[in-house]
């Protein structure tokens, strides 16, 4: 993580000094970015540099749903099963993929390409149903729509 | 300071802010799980609701006002409070016939005293981990949590060891320590298990030893360093010893809590404190000895005032683990017979917390002000000419001592060193006697018996004016 | 759809987000205007005046927060804008950041200036990539401008606005849970007292205000209060943006005067009900709402929607609330025992945990709505529910669990009969169904 710090330094100057653990969730969120997850030493190098027990760190990453400890498939599926992408074809689309892909939601593919998730509210209701592969949202999916898509992808 | 009117009565707030604590004050019992005096406010366990103007809230975070008027009883608190007991014992194991906690449990007094009805809920509990080991000498049992957050608070507030936190959301939310540490590296790690409102954090070294309504506490002070913490030896009671087993182990101590004590060491103690039955329960010496041969406790005495009389230069090294009384017995009758020093009984071991900014102190003697107030603090210096040594307590390498000095050692604990002393004479220790100690303050403490004395040793207060009777007297 | 427009006044393009357009539009004069003629008291008297209410949820008014605040007492002071925005059936914040992140970061300044806040805030939540690239692209461009940073536009004012990224939790929509994910800790709410403009962030006095609520006041700065009040009504002036989704024709983000008829809104400008169907039930301002104090957003019947108009009085005296915005439209055989049971697996998933009722009380109902699904649900059911719900309402530490509550009190007092039906057979009385085919 040591090669990010002169990014997390230059984020310093648009905040109030001496809260460095402000940090914590934006560090978090672009190591993840960089290395795919969050490894075990970047928790301590996560502590260290914000001067915080490293449990704190610990406690950070499990209470958040986008931050991971591990590494997953290329491709993140995450599908919305909340309310209004239920009442437009979420269940469908996700039975879809679960029998396509051949995993269950919280599962890799075999070959590491996908992994699929069932995921709360995106704020796309009203484009509904959505789905969101790692940052992009693909809304008003149908099956024929959503396999065109997983076709796409390497 | 703002009066408020609890259940009718006007109450002085005093220096308090919040309700429960001025309730607590003044005698009106309000439950609650996860407030305690020392650590910070977090209102997660809903239960200490009292009324107020028609509307029920949490009383540790609710701010005192000049006539306000509050009700600590009323029916909506009552249904309120038994509804609170109904979701935290939602998930609660019924562990009570194989929990340690039983007895002394506060959910279990509240659900007696304020619930009492069976479980609403069909769905069968959530389970979780059981005896996971925090450390060496605590277990946890995240399905008996209730998450009220003590344990966590106290290790970042209070001994900030940082060890313990929280992962996770909502009921899936579960006690664990840093993944790279144990609560092994908490000196006052113990504490949370008095903290614990429930069985969920227990002593690994008291687990299933007894049920705790077959013990009683006595009052004892830790004699690991000199902040002379007061803490409770918790024993059996007299109408509950064993037959099965001997005396000494019927008085054994079965595990150490605090004793609070505003003054010295506030709510908590340090672990060295917890494991008390280590320090003071090795095997005793309860024979007198000659050169290493029993003798007959009159045969030693007489043998003592010989060697007293017969010497010129006579020194003695004073035992900071003696009592107040005991020193004073020493200075009223021997005190111009020798030339006493203070001595250190005990020294900080390998691995051992020196001092720290909470409670331990690096001197590893309970009295050595008492001790200096009555013997000075010169440095021990023993001429090349010292005849007697009079060796009080442990801690003397007799090899330092001069080569042609007689020795004279009194002590409680089987050591070699005993063989070797002219005349050795066994002592009794602070649970087999009352007496006080000095903390390093000058607070002075009391501790109270309940071990019996072994037959063959002596208290030193008794022992003191026997040894200086002229030799040849009847003793 | 006829009324007035505060924030969707413009015609969205590839780049009407930019700065070039907005400025275009008009933008910025707000901030000039206070910067070079207001005191800061003034500004916030002119908020006070028009009667703008919070339109993240609790419908408070917004001048009253900020008149908590004193500009001269010394502290340092922090703004926060909630874009946290994960109410299920809401997406009209990000319509503002995705179209006008400007107008949000003028009338930013603006709120700023009016607090003496030096430090502010955007809490985006971290699934908005597009809203946050966005938001980031016209912070820079403001900076820029000499719209953000040291010495505004030369007035002495000097302002940093930074955006904090969430990760993923639904809790901190809430005020007070946002402040512990800024200082680096579980974003658990907080207790009041104390108030968040007595002790917010980092233990100062701070105001967080939603996204909607902080982007009006640049219109309102520009315009005068007097001229906000004269759109809507008396109780709830201006407009507000309604987020629709479900079983409607045009779903989408709309802004209606407050006042508008709902049957207008629901049946011509929005299309109707998909298909042509009847109109079963709906969620008029998402499946919760963020409040602490009042009813929040329940589910209302077809009948009971005829006839009301969208503002928060009459909501409110039909039992149920604007809330976040976010309306869900329900048609006739729609299962609405799965809709609670979706619900209840939502709050269960996003409660933090810290309070008994809430932490086991949602996922209790879930628990129990899980077995009912199973066709293993018993007649006591129902009360348990209730039991539940009324366990959570004013006795938790935030929203959270109030809401999870009154979805339960709200779905069974109207659909009860399916509930029993669904008890009673072991199955759905209409077949499951969610959707509108």
């Amino acid at each position: 993580m040591k090669h990010l710090i002169p990014e997390f330094e230059r984020l310093k100057t648009r905040l109030p000094p001496g809260h460095d653990a402000t940090l914590m969730v934006p560090c978090l969120h672009r190591i993840q970015e960089d290395r795919g997850y969050i490894a075990d030493s970047d928790i301590d190098d996560v502590a260290d540099y914000l001067g915080v027990p490293r449990i704190q760190v610990e406690e950070v990453l499990s209470f958040y749903g986008m931050l991971r400890r591990a590494p997953i498939g290329r491709w993140h599926l995450q599908i919305c099963r909340n309310v209004s992408c239920s009442m437009r074809g979420a269940e469908r689309l996700i039975d879809h993929l679960i029998e396509r892909l051949g995993v269950q939601p919280g599962q890799t593919t075999p070959d590491g390409r996908f992994t699929l998730s069932t995921v709360e509210c995106l704020g796309c209701c009203g484009t509904a149903p959505v789905l969101m592969v790692n940052t992009t949202y693909h809304e008003k999916l149908d099956i024929a729509q959503v396999d065109a898509l997983i076709e796409g992808l390497d | 300071m703002p009066v408020i009117f609890i259940n009718g009565e006007a109450v002085d707030t005093g220096e308090h802010k919040t309700v429960l604590q001025v309730a607590l004050a003044n005698g009106f019992y309000v439950p609650h799980f996860c407030w305690h005096p020392e650590l910070s406010v977090p209102g997660n366990c809903r239960v200490c609701v009292v009324e107020q103007d028609g509307w029920v809230g949490i009383a540790c975070n609710m701010p005192v006002r000049d006539g306000m008027k509050v009700e600590t009883d009323s029916e909506m608190v009552r249904a309120q409070r038994k509804t609170t007991l109904q979701f935290i014992l939602l998930n609660h194991p019924v562990d009570c016939g194989i929990c340690d906690k039983a007895g002394e449990c506060t959910l279990q007094d509240y659900h007696y005293e304020y619930n009492g009805e069976s479980a609403r809920s069909r769905e069968p509990k959530l389970t979780s981990t059981k005896f996971y080991p925090l450390s060496e000498r605590i277990v946890l049992d995240n399905e008996r949590c209730i998450l009220c957050t003590r344990c966590v608070r106290f290790t970042r507030e209070i001994s900030k060891s940082n060890v313990l936190g929280i992962e996770y959301r909502g009921d899936q939310s579960i006690i664990r320590p840093v993944e790279n540490r144990t609560l092994d590296d908490d000196p006052y790690s113990d504490n949370v298990i008095d903290l614990c409102p429930v069985g969920a954090l227990l002593s690994r070294d008291f687990l299933y030893q007894s049920r705790v309504w077959y013990l009683e506490p006595t009052a004892t002070i830790c004699p690991g360093c000199s902040r002379g913490c007061t803490v409770q030896a918790w024993h059996r009671k007299p109408e509950w010893q064993l037959k099965t087993q001997g005396a000494r182990q019927n008085e054994g101590i079965l595990r150490v809590t605090p004793l609070e004590n505003p003054r010295v060491n506030g709510p908590w103690i340090c672990n060295k404190g917890r494991d008390l039955a280590a320090l003071l329960e090795r095997p005793r010496a309860d024979q007198p000895l000659m050169k290493g041969t029993v003798v007959a406790m009159s045969v030693a005495l007489e043998a003592a005032r010989r060697l007293i009389r017969d010497s010129a230069r006579r020194v003695a090294l004073v035992s900071t683990w003696a009592s107040n009384e005991e020193l004073r017995a020493f200075k009223g009758v021997l005190g111009e017979t020798f030339t006493a020093f203070v001595k250190p009984d005990h020294l900080p071991v390998d691995g051992e917390v020196v001092e720290d900014e909470l409670l331990i102190r690096a001197d590893k003697n309970p009295n050595t002000r008492a001790a200096e107030s009555l013997f000075g603090t010169a440095p021990i210096n023993l001429p090349d000419d010292t005849d007697l040594v009079l060796v009080w307590g442990e801690g003397v390498d007799f090899a330092m001592l001069p080569r042609g000095a007689k020795i004279l050692f009194l002590g409680a604990w089987l050591a070699p060193e005993n063989g070797h002393a002219d005349v050795f004479l066994p002592l009794s220790i602070q649970t087999e006697r009352r007496g006080h100690y000095t903390n390093f303050d000058g607070v002075v403490s009391a501790f109270e018996p309940w071990q019996h004395r072994p037959e063959g040793a002596i208290d030193a207060e008794t022992l003191f004016p026997l040894l200086a009777a002229p030799a040849g007297s009847d003793a | 759809m006829d009324g007035h427009k505060v924030l969707m006044n413009f015609n969205v393009t590839a780049r009407s987000h930019s700065l070039k357009a907005y400025r275009k539009r008009g933008g910025y004069r707000g901030l000039e205007k206070a910067l070079a003629s207001m005191q800061p008291e003034e500004v916030t008297q002119t908020i006070v005046d028009s009667g703008l209410q919070g339109r993240g949820g609790a419908a408070f008014p917004a001048g009253r927060k900020w008149q908590g605040i004193d500009p001269h007492d010394g502290q340092p002071h922090y703004l926060i804008a909630n874009a946290d925005e994960g109410e299920p059936g809401t997406f009209k914040d990000r319509w503002v950041l995705e179209f006008s992140p400007h107008t949000l970061i003028e009338s930013m300044v603006i709120s700023c200036y009016a607090l003496a806040v030096r430090h502010c805030f955007v809490y985006i939540r971290g699934e908005y990539d597009l809203p946050l690239r966005r938001l980031e692209e016209a912070v820079e461009e403001a900076y820029a401008a000499g719209y953000l940073g040291e010495n505004i536009q030369g007035s002495g004012f000097s302002c940093d606005l930074f955006v904090f990224r969430g990760a993923g939790a639904y809790v901190c929509g809430e005020a007070s849970s946002l402040l512990g994910s800024i200082e680096g800790t579980r974003a658990y709410p907080r207790n009041r007292p104390p108030r968040m403009t007595v002790k917010g962030l980092y233990q100062c006095p701070t105001v967080v205000n939603n996204v909607e609520t902080l982007s009006t006041i640049a219109w309102i700065i520009n315009n005068g209060a007097e001229a906000f009040r004269a759109i809507g009504t008396p109780k709830s002036p201006g407009t507000r943006l309604i987020s629709i989704s479900g079983h409607i024709e045009r779903p989408g983000v709309y802004e209606i005067e407050l006042g508008y008829s709902w049957a207008r809104f629901l049946h011509e400008d929005c299309g109707g009900v998909l298909h042509g169907r009847a109109l079963k039930a709906v969620i008029p301002g998402g499946i919760s709402s963020q409040v602490l104090t009042g009813k929040d957003a329940k589910v209302l019947t077809a009948g009971e929607v005829e006839g009301l108009t969208l503002d928060h009085e009459k909501l409110k005296s039909a039992g149920s609330s604007l809330g976040s915005g976010g309306m869900i439209v329900i048609a006739e055989g729609t299962c609405m025992v799965r809709l609670l049971h979706i619900m209840q697996r939502f709050y269960h998933h996003e409660s933090c945990g810290q309070c008994t009722p809430c932490r086991e009380g949602t996922g209790w109902m879930h628990r129990i709505l899980d077995r009912i699904l199973a066709g293993k649900g018993h007649p006591e059911d129902i009360e348990r529910l209730q039991f539940i719900a009324e366990a959570n309402d004013g006795t938790t530490i935030c929203g959270l669990g109030d809401a999870a509550g009154y979805a339960v009190t709200a779905m069974v007092a109207n659909f009860r009969d399916e509930f029993e039906y669904f008890i009673e057979h072991g199955r759905s009385k209409f077949g499951g169904n969610l959707e509108c085919l």
